[in-house]
């Protein structure tokens, strides 16, 4: 018999409500919670039960995790489930942040579902399969089954059909499949085709993404009034960063003083972007965010004045949810100090 | 324009004495037909196999896949081809169905050859793995292309248009099976409830995109890179009007059997009078220069404009760089407030996470999608292989390697293959049969 492992947190494993979210992970033998229907529906046995409160795997991430990783080191088992999360926030971003940690260190596959109005689903969709799940608790059952139906596929090496089929958020993958009544692209076509021609409502095989446009700004009136800020994407940070920001899919952002500084040193800052080669930024982290110039510049007085932080994350594999959490923090910092315009530094 | 295509059934293919359709036997003399190819005397050597569904074959390198036909009267099937110039798309003309003509290199490949299976899991990957197949294999003296990965592959293409019409003339003074008609007057005073339905127009984007001549598809002969597009009628395509070309990895390329089969113009022609008024076809093309494929959409937006038409359907013979015709042919249909469905297979990489085409619109809200070329397929060995298989490896076909260093070469010492879907012989069949398409997984 196959092994699984799941994950659920304070609430569902039993321990308590809110006033429980701070505590830290415990792994149980046997099932506890969802984990007692996980043992019904899957073609394997669940050995044990992970419980974690949401606050203290929201606010002590990476101890949360290396507490877990820890505790399933030496457990044999073949696949990883955590959740259902429904829709509470907190819960979702758990599942997702534990699950692409088991895989990545143990390579077993892993399954979660979550509501679709909820953030985990962007953060880890490309990252592992989840399902779609209810937005209230009296959804368990059902959310559980849709979890162990992939699972159970994943558990017995069976093709997972697409995210449409199997009702699970798409993973950004595209692949080509054949379709069951084999009908030729000729007569689908046809079917388009009237549909569109009549104005009644069609599918398309190849969804566009929707661009969402942001309106280029109007140019700046009074530059040598203008209080100018610099924000980049291309991971250039203090040596040591201190913000733990990733070096790719970025979550955290930071912002630095250079207020007292002339130009960005080499050895002081570098990037820490994972996207292109970092040789000519660590020699001179200027190219991706020009201090330099910038205060050559304000002392021409050919602008006001410079924020005195420039701000920092990395752009790629980001998704565009979270750049844009990301920039509606940054943007509070640059209205309190009367910031006119923002020089946006990509790589 | 009155078409008449009368069709004779191949069921089983056999070499023997006379070349002869009996009771849906197709018998050819192998000495006879191979003296007929032998005549071009660039062809060095020549030999010709069966490969019918079922029969444990592998063909690689593949370059052309015709159906055999006759015409009657004496006419040409490929005016300005294979023949003189005359007109195509009206008289009869009659067909070998279930039935054709493949040419495979004897050794050497290109960018532009595929693989085709007769049986197992790669069967399902073309078209012609379903068809019963008489297949040319030879090799030529055209030394100068030798070992280019671009082949014009002339003597070996003509030689398949021409066995196609050799076999094609055992049926000339029989009667056919059954026959389909196809017509369509003019585009204008057709009968009112015809008149009532929206009009729409098949717009096809065949391969152009060699500045030098002789790899492109050809229209009456002539180069599609030196046309702007311009109004056909439909028969012109189903009679041997369009031959099929020498260039694009091979699962986006149509064969001159799809051309004379083409399932999307039959699909509209069957809605014609019923759901639509199906004007005709606007025959563009695909090129290189952002000017040219800038040019091509203007003058399809202007013909669909001037023709009327209510709703148009845009396929394009390829991927990558033609994705800019074909995306900029639908914007400017859009634009010219044509309704438009497009017809395409995409490029989402081995992992499936690549942008599905280089370039995107909103205004494509309506795309049947045929396949990914870069989807991974891994077959097992085959007992009889019709061909060189190391060209797969060896040549640049654009599915195929020599060696990689987590996959290893394409081509195995058991005979066993791993390649990219690019390399399936019109495998994507945007042309209308594919029974493919793509999900999001």
């Amino acid at each position: 018999m196959k092994k699984a492992i799941v994950y659920v947190n304070q609430f569902f494993g039993q321990v308590g409500g809110e006033e429980q979210a701070g505590i830290k992970p415990q792994l149980h033998e046997g099932q506890i919670g969802p984990a007692m229907q996980f043992q019904k529906e899957l073609d394997a046995d669940v050995t044990h039960t992970i419980i974690c409160g949401d606050n203290y795997m929201g606010s002590n991430t990476e101890e949360a995790v290396e507490e877990i990783l820890g505790m399933l080191d030496g457990k044999e088992f073949d696949i990883f489930l955590a959740g259902p999360a429904f829709q509470a926030g907190r819960y979702t971003v758990a599942c997702g942040t534990i699950c692409k940690a088991v895989k990545e260190k143990f390579g077993v596959p892993v399954v979660t579902s979550m509501n679709s109005e909820t953030p985990g689903v962007d953060m880890f969709k490309k990252n592992m399969y989840i399902m779609k799940g209810g937005n209230i608790a009296s959804k368990m059952k059902q959310d559980v089954k849709a979890m162990a139906r992939v699972a159970n596929k994943l558990l017995n090496g069976q093709p997972v059909k697409s995210a449409d089929e199997e009702g699970y958020f798409a993973r950004g993958i595209r692949h080509q499949t054949w379709l069951e009544d084999g009908k030729p692209a000729s007569e689908r076509m046809v079917e388009m085709l009237l549909k569109k021609l009549n104005g009644e409502p069609f599918e398309t095989e190849l969804p566009i993404p929707k661009r969402d446009l942001v309106p280029i700004a109007p140019a700046v009136k009074e530059l040598n009034e203008a209080r100018i800020a610099l924000v980049t994407t291309g991971g250039i940070v203090p040596v040591e960063n201190p913000d733990r920001i990733q070096s790719a899919s970025a979550t955290r952002w930071g912002r630095y003083d250079i207020s007292e500084t002339d130009a960005l040193e080499g050895g002081v800052y570098k990037t820490i972007h994972a996207g292109f080669d970092p040789a000519a930024a660590d020699a001179d982290p200027n190219v991706i965010t020009p201090i330099d110039a910038l205060k050559v510049l304000e002392k021409e007085g050919v602008y006001g004045s410079l924020h005195p932080y420039f701000y920092s994350t990395v752009g790629t594999g980001t998704t565009e949810a979270e750049a844009q959490r990301m920039a509606k923090e940054m943007v509070p910092y640059l209205e309190k100090d009367h910031v006119d315009a923002v020089i946006m530094v990509s790589t | 324009m009155k078409l008449e295509i009368g069709n004779f059934y191949v069921k089983d293919i056999v070499f023997g004495e006379q070349l002869s359709l009996k009771d849906g036997v197709l018998t050819i003399n192998k000495e006879e037909a191979l003296a007929f190819i032998r005549e071009d005397d660039r062809i060095t050597e020549a030999e010709l196999y069966i490969a019918k569904p079922g029969d444990k074959i592998r063909m690689c390198p593949v370059k052309e896949a015709v159906e055999p036909r006759i015409r009657p009267d004496g006419r040409s099937i490929f005016p300005g081809y294979t023949g003189d110039l005359a007109k195509a798309g009206e008289g009869v003309t009659y067909a070998l169905k279930n039935c054709s003509v493949l040419v495979a290199g004897r050794h050497w490949g290109g960018f532009q050859d595929g693989v085709i299976d007769m049986s197992g899991e790669g069967q399902k990957y073309t078209y012609f793995g379903q068809l019963n197949n008489i297949v040319l294999v030879a090799d030529t003296n055209e030394e100068f292309e030798r070992n280019e990965q671009q082949k014009k592959n002339d003597a070996l293409r003509r030689a398949g248009h021409k066995l196609a019409e050799f076999i094609g003339a055992c049926v000339k003074d029989l009667t056919p099976e059954d026959t389909e008609v196809y017509e369509l007057g003019g585009m204008i005073r057709r009968d009112a409830d015809t008149e009532k339905l929206p009009s729409v127009v098949y717009v096809m984007q065949p391969q152009s995109q060699m500045e030098e001549m002789g790899y492109n598809d050809l229209v009456y002969g002539w180069d599609m890179n030196h046309v702007v597009p311009t109004v056909m009628h439909p028969n012109e395509v189903l009679d041997g009007a369009m031959v099929s070309g020498s260039f694009m990895p091979v699962s986006s390329k149509w064969a001159t059997y799809d051309f004379q089969n083409c399932p999307n113009i039959k699909a509209l022609y069957r809605e014609h009078g019923k759901t639509i008024n199906f004007l005709g076809v606007i025959m563009s093309n695909l090129n290189v220069a952002l000017e040219q494929k800038e040019r091509s959409a203007l003058f399809v937006a202007q013909i669909a404009n001037s023709l009327g038409a209510d709703g148009a359907v845009v396929a394009e013979e390829g991927y990558g760089n033609p994705d800019a015709d074909f995306v900029g042919c639908i914007v400017a249909l859009e634009d010219a407030g044509v309704k438009t469905v497009g017809i395409t297979n995409e490029c989402t990489g081995r992992d499936g996470q690549s942008q599905p085409l280089v370039t995107l619109d909103e205004k494509c809200d309506a795309i049947v999608s045929c396949g990914n070329v870069s989807q991974l397929i891994e077959l097992p060995p085959m007992e009889t292989v019709l061909g060189e298989l190391q060209a797969l490896a060896r040549d640049g076909l654009s599915g195929g390697w020599e060696d990689d260093e987590i996959l290893g070469p394409s081509v195995r010492e058991d005979g066993s293959i791993i390649m990219e879907n690019n390399s399936m012989f019109c495998g994507d069949q945007v042309c209308g049969w594919s029974p493919k398409t793509m999900k999001e997984f």
